[in-house]
């Protein structure tokens, strides 16, 4: 097996009196999509912002190709990208200004061409010169994704990037999904719709209440519970972990 | 330290500000402008000379001091404030950038925006009095520490402000009283007690009069003083907001 490409040890995060995470571990490997799948406030979102930097973790250590997100910041931000659960944009930029400006942040020397390719792939090149606020939801969900992959991450975290979007442009971000990991990109996603981890996902985890119930690959997650669905499988872990919090 | 991410951040910050120019540059000039018609050349030419200066040469450094602290204050204060508001903080959060590159970037930017307004109100000025600058390095010297000071308070206001309303406090609260009460428009020799002592510490009058020093060579205080004190909040507002930026607080949960 190949070394991991992400490495969260003993993670635990804690706001207040509230324990948002608690002691998990877990481990990405590259090339993999991974699909993180859990109920509303299971900590998906916070457990991707202590990696990407935009929470720090309470106890624990994360690595991701061997660096520190901590120590060594600056070097896992560069092999790290993120596509937001909310939409954001800067009303005051267009397109391509964003994606220049992103680029330069992420500490790659901006280069209008590889600007061009990207808004190209995600249908964007027509707007390239409009201000974003005028771009549809669709629209402004695609530039979140290209401006995640300004700096070309080794690792990409997409957060519910389908949440609230139509079924032609879940397609869409699907089709690029897949295209990024045969290109080499490791994904660890987030999402509600089951059936998409189902047919998108190698592994899958399930975290609830702060706590990582399950990680299996997606074959034999299937296979050990007979030809059932994810969805169905997903529903009785959960409800049986609902149980034990209750007893 | 990356040096990209700094040129980036320093370089959209200035281009934020320059597509609203209307509102963060020309804006400002209009307002001061008038400020300086109504008390420098309506009511200037009754007054007599304040200092030993004739009063329309007496309020141009207030009024260009007036100028610079509050588009220092309000460019870097809304720029992060907005960031936080819209989720675009998030595009900064998750890159390679270090406390230090984000408050010299925004820090660096409000400075040029505040010289900028700041030069066009003295060249406004000089259309109606000119007076050569008494002492160019002292000039530079208030320009400089005074913008950058009221910069880094921009940035802890932007960081502590929870909505719009906490953000106005400073400007209409804070920054505009204490400038009116700080010698732009008089000196302080003309108060009665207690109210000249009590001006004697409000950090803007230091501010005005250090810049009014550089211009004219006369103030209320003494260069030396007026250095101390704003090197000193210098140098306060820089450990707390260094301190605010490295912690994360407010940005990073």
């Amino acid at each position: 097996m190949k070394p991991p490409v992400l490495r969260c040890r003993h993670v635990a995060k804690r706001y207040g009196n509230f324990t948002a995470l608690r002691d998990l571990s877990l481990e990405v490997y590259e090339g993999e999509i991974f699909a993180l799948l859990g109920p509303n406030g299971a900590g998906k979102s916070t457990l991707i912002h202590c990696i990407t930097g935009l929470a720090k973790q309470s106890e624990g250590s994360i690595e991701v190709l061997g660096f520190d997100t901590l120590a060594d910041f600056r070097t896992t931000r560069r092999l790290v990208g993120l596509v937001p659960q909310e939409i954001n944009y800067d009303p005051f930029f267009t397109p391509i200004e964003s994606l220049m400006i992103q680029m330069g942040l992420m500490g790659v020397r901006p280069n209008r061409d590889r600007a061009e390719s990207l808004l190209k792939t995600f249908a964007l090149d027509e707007k390239r010169d409009a201000y974003t606020r005028t771009l549809s939801g669709g629209m402004k969900r695609r530039l979140l994704v290209a401006k995640a992959l300004v700096h070309e991450p080794r690792l990409l975290f997409l957060d519910e990037p389908t949440a609230g979007v139509d079924v032609e442009l879940r397609r869409e971000l699907w089709h690029e999904v897949e295209d990024l990991r045969s290109a080499g990109t490791t994904i660890v996603l987030t999402t509600h719709y089951i059936e998409e981890a189902e047919k998108l996902a190698d592994r899958i985890g399930i975290l609830h209440k702060g706590e990582l119930l399950l990680v299996e690959s997606r074959e034999s997650l299937l296979d050990r519970h007979g030809g059932r669905s994810l969805e169905d499988i997903y529903l009785e872990l959960i409800r049986k972990a609902d149980g034990r919090h209750a007893a | 330290m990356s040096t990209i991410a700094l040129r980036t951040l320093f370089l959209k910050e200035i281009r934020r500000f320059s597509k609203v120019w209307l509102q963060t540059v020309l804006s400002p000039l209009v307002t001061t402008s008038l400020y300086f018609l109504v008390f420098g050349v309506a009511l200037g030419s009754r007054l007599r000379e304040i200092s030993g200066v004739p009063y329309i040469q007496f309020v141009v450094p207030g009024l260009v001091m007036m100028t610079m602290v509050r588009d220092a204050f309000l460019n870097t204060s809304s720029s992060l404030f907005q960031s936080k508001i819209n989720g675009t903080i998030t595009d900064l959060l998750v890159a390679p950038i270090g406390a230090f590159e984000m408050l010299l970037a925004y820090v660096g930017a409000a400075m040029l925006r505040a010289f900028i307004v700041g030069v066009l109100v003295y060249v406004v000025a000089l259309t109606f009095t000119y007076f050569p600058l008494h002492h160019v390095g002292w000039t530079l010297f208030f320009a400089f520490f005074v913008t950058a000071t009221l910069a880094l308070l921009g940035m802890v206001a932007a960081l502590w402000a929870q909505k719009f309303d906490h953000l106005a406090i400073f400007p209409n609260f804070v920054l505009l009283p204490l400038a009116f009460l700080g010698g732009v428009f008089y000196s302080i020799d003309l108060l009665p007690e207690p109210w000249h002592t009590v001006s004697l510490f409000n950090p803007l009058l230091y501010m005005v009069n250090g810049l009014r020093y550089g211009f004219l060579g006369v103030a209320d205080v003494t260069p030396e003083a007026s250095a101390g004190v704003v090197l000193l909040s210098f140098g306060l507002l820089l450990a707390v907001a260094s301190a605010l930026l490295r912690s994360g607080y407010s940005l990073r949960s």
